[in-house]
């Protein structure tokens, strides 16, 4: 039988939370994060008042998506440029696909974005025969290592620069030496520079589409981005609905925010603009230009009056960052294309509750993750509701249906519940006595497995409280 | 409209997605409170020059104070010495032409009229539409040489006058809105020091897939 999505997570969240060299390189990332960001920050004069904007931002644009919208697709036609509606990530495909054939495609520059990754645009373009370019350095890490993005912002963070180096003597050049970063990064301009000037296509995200201006903004450090857009002869950007914010002038905000919890920068160094194809009388640029809009149960999170500001995601990864969970398990694990608490509310969402439910139990509900969010979006809630909605779905396993219904007979019922306390006290003092922690006959593996057991009490906490506790 | 019938065929999907999105929307969310007016994000400016130097040093970027046209020339003549051999890609505005002439490199130069820059270009020189000093940054749009100008040479060097500073990023974006700038650009970039990369250990390098030196020639007298 295959594992469920939930059987694979528990396994790999095992395994991973085990790999010290895993944790070591996470560690090392995050605390250099961790310290970036809090200087940033500190460059904001008032850090809450730029979130509470920026959520203000984003639900402007959210509430009136459809309005927004259609004034970023006219600006853009208006232009001459092309914007296509996709509902799934099929007909997205299909439409990027079929354009690439018409127009004679065979090598595309791909920049950063996850939204191409969440509708597998690269296998399906490399299906039709046309050599796909991931461009930016972590990214095209993981092309070579044939895996997802481990970190939506970085990613490449789970791999250390001696693993790289390995990894780039294999798949590249056996002549590279050095492992130092500088290098490495040498040796992909090489190698990626040939591909920006042989690609007939480029390929970006966008972080944000701005309504009143027609244009699309992405926030780029390699100048990888800029890359792929100015050289190829066609330009397709690949970006979901809710990209879509109203006024140019908003970016003086959200430009620095999103720099702030991504990186820790000010401001990204690059924040680009364009709004359709090459003008007459400019030197370059694409002479075709595509937004591919993309629903792909977006849409749908608009009705959900709890949820619908999950859709004022900006992408940053803060939440990732800081997340007790993320640090341990690592973004591979989670098995999805949005790890972390945004990836666990919004998967659940976009791949169905049933599937995906366990994620909202991957988290200790500590806060963290909505503490850090730049928009202000409620995540550690989310997950808490969205473990209510799986459980009122019915998407619950019998046994644990079975066994809530039980404690709360015994919760109910005080005698009862103290007799169930004192015979799991008893029958676990057994098997620890018999030293048979952790083994298949100790209720308490999953815990005891990796650790000693917690000691166990003498007597019950009703004992203790009648004694002295309660006297205080 | 004639357009309609087009993006129809076109658009299979688009009135799908538009009619869920507004179906959606119909569900109210309460909203809490916005925020308070005269509430100060950003740190004001009040020296615009002084700031702008300052963020410069923090984006890894150089900028030369100069006083006059020749000296803005001898710094570019430094700047282009200091560089491997090779073209310069540089905007073809008067204001370059005769600063070009004043500084009389010895490498070829390539003029944006004659076409995008290629790829063993050396350096770019190009004007800037205007300077932001809240994060040491510079704007350029299309008009200034072109969207590869600023990305392709391992060089991008920027002529510029302090009358160009603006104080904040929400100054510079109201004016491109005003100015209808990205109505006669199909490219705009807000440029903060050379290209970088972080990607590998958290360890920033300098000089990823752009420039890795971008200078900013800063003359103080128009």
């Amino acid at each position: 039988m295959s594992q469920t999505a939930a059987q694979r997570f528990l396994h790999d969240a095992a395994v991973k939370s085990a790999d010290l060299m895993h944790r070591e390189i996470i560690r090392r990332g995050m605390d250099s994060y961790d310290v970036a960001h809090l200087k940033g920050r500190a460059r904001i004069k008032d850090w809450e008042a730029a979130r509470q904007k920026c959520q203000e931002i984003k639900r402007e644009a959210v509430n009136h998506l459809d309005r927004y919208l259609l004034q970023f697709e006219e600006k853009v036609i208006a232009r001459g440029g092309h914007v296509f509606w996709a509902a799934n990530g099929e007909e997205a495909c299909t439409y990027v696909k079929n354009l690439a054939t018409r127009l004679g495609v065979r090598t595309v520059v791909k920049s950063k974005s996850m939204v191409t990754e969440e509708i597998h645009l690269s296998p399906a373009l490399e299906k039709a025969g046309i050599k796909v370019w991931e461009t930016d350095l972590g990214e095209f890490i993981v092309q070579l290592r044939d895996e997802p993005p481990y970190h939506i912002v970085t990613p490449a963070m789970h791999l250390n620069r001696g693993q790289i180096a390995k990894l780039f003597r294999e798949k590249l050049d056996p002549g590279i030496g050095s492992d130092d970063p500088a290098d490495l990064m040498a040796a992909a301009r090489r190698i990626l520079r040939q591909a920006f000037f042989a690609a007939e296509m480029g390929i970006s995200g966008a972080n944000f589409l701005v309504a009143d201006a027609g244009v699309i903004a992405i926030s780029t450090n390699e100048g990888n981005g800029r890359l792929c857009t100015s050289i190829p002869r066609i330009h397709v950007v690949v970006t979901g609905i809710e990209k879509v914010i109203p006024r140019l002038e908003d970016l003086a905000v959200l430009w620095p925010v999103l720099a702030t919890s991504g990186t820790g920068q000010g401001i990204t160094t690059y924040g680009t603009l364009i709004g359709g194809p090459r003008r007459p009388g400019e030197v370059d640029g694409a002479e075709e230009f595509h937004v591919v809009l993309v629903d792909n149960g977006r849409s749908q999170l608009l009705a959900d009056a709890e949820q619908r500001e999950v859709l004022h995601c900006i992408r940053c990864g803060a939440c990732l960052n800081i997340c007790p969970v993320f640090r341990h398990v690592g973004g591979h694990t989670y098995g999805t294309t949005y790890p972390g608490p945004i990836g666990s509310v919004l998967t659940p969402h976009l791949n169905g509750i049933k599937e995906f439910k366990h994620l909202s139990y991957a988290s200790s509900l500590c806060g963290a993750c909505s503490s850090v969010c730049p928009v202000k979006i409620d995540l550690s809630h989310h997950l808490l509701q969205n473990r209510r909605n799986a459980t009122e779905a019915g998407a619950t396993k019998s046994s644990e249906r079975l066994i809530f219904r039980a404690w709360r007979y015994a919760m109910l019922r005080p005698r009862m519940y103290a007799l169930g306390g004192w015979s799991v006290r008893k029958a676990l003092r057994i098997i620890y006595g018999l030293g048979l922690a952790g083994s298949i006959l100790d209720p308490m593996r999953v815990w005891n497995r990796y650790r000693s057991p917690v000691p166990l009490p003498s007597e019950s906490f009703r004992a203790r409280w009648r004694k002295d506790l309660g006297a205080n | 409209m004639a357009q309609t019938s087009k993006a129809q065929t076109e658009n299979p999907s688009r009135e799908r997605i538009l009619e869920q999105i507004r179906a959606g929307l119909r569900t109210v969310v309460p909203e809490p409170p916005a925020l308070r007016s005269g509430q100060v994000i950003f740190e004001p400016i009040n020296n615009p020059l002084e700031r702008f130097q300052q963020e410069c040093v923090g984006n890894l970027m150089e900028c030369a104070l100069t006083a006059d046209s020749a000296a803005s020339a001898r710094q570019l003549a430094k700047v282009l010495q200091s560089l491997p051999e090779g073209e310069a890609f540089v905007q073809d505005d008067p204001a370059l032409r005769r600063l070009i002439e004043l500084a009389a490199p010895a490498r070829p130069i390539r003029w944006s009229s004659q076409g995008a820059p290629g790829e063993a270009s050396q350096a770019t020189v190009t004007l800037a539409e205007a300077l932001i000093a809240q994060t040491g940054s510079i704007l350029v749009t299309a008009s200034c040489g072109g969207r590869g100008a600023s990305v392709i040479a391992p060089c991008h060097i920027v002529y510029a006058t302090v009358a160009q500073l603006v104080p904040d990023l929400a100054s510079a974006l109201s004016r491109v809105s005003q100015e209808r700038k990205l109505d006669s650009n199909s490219f705009a970039c807000v440029i903060s020091g050379s290209s970088r990369t972080a990607d590998i250990e958290k360890i920033l390098v300098q000089g990823a897939h752009g420039p890795r030196r971008l200078v900013v020639i800063l003359q103080t007298v128009t």
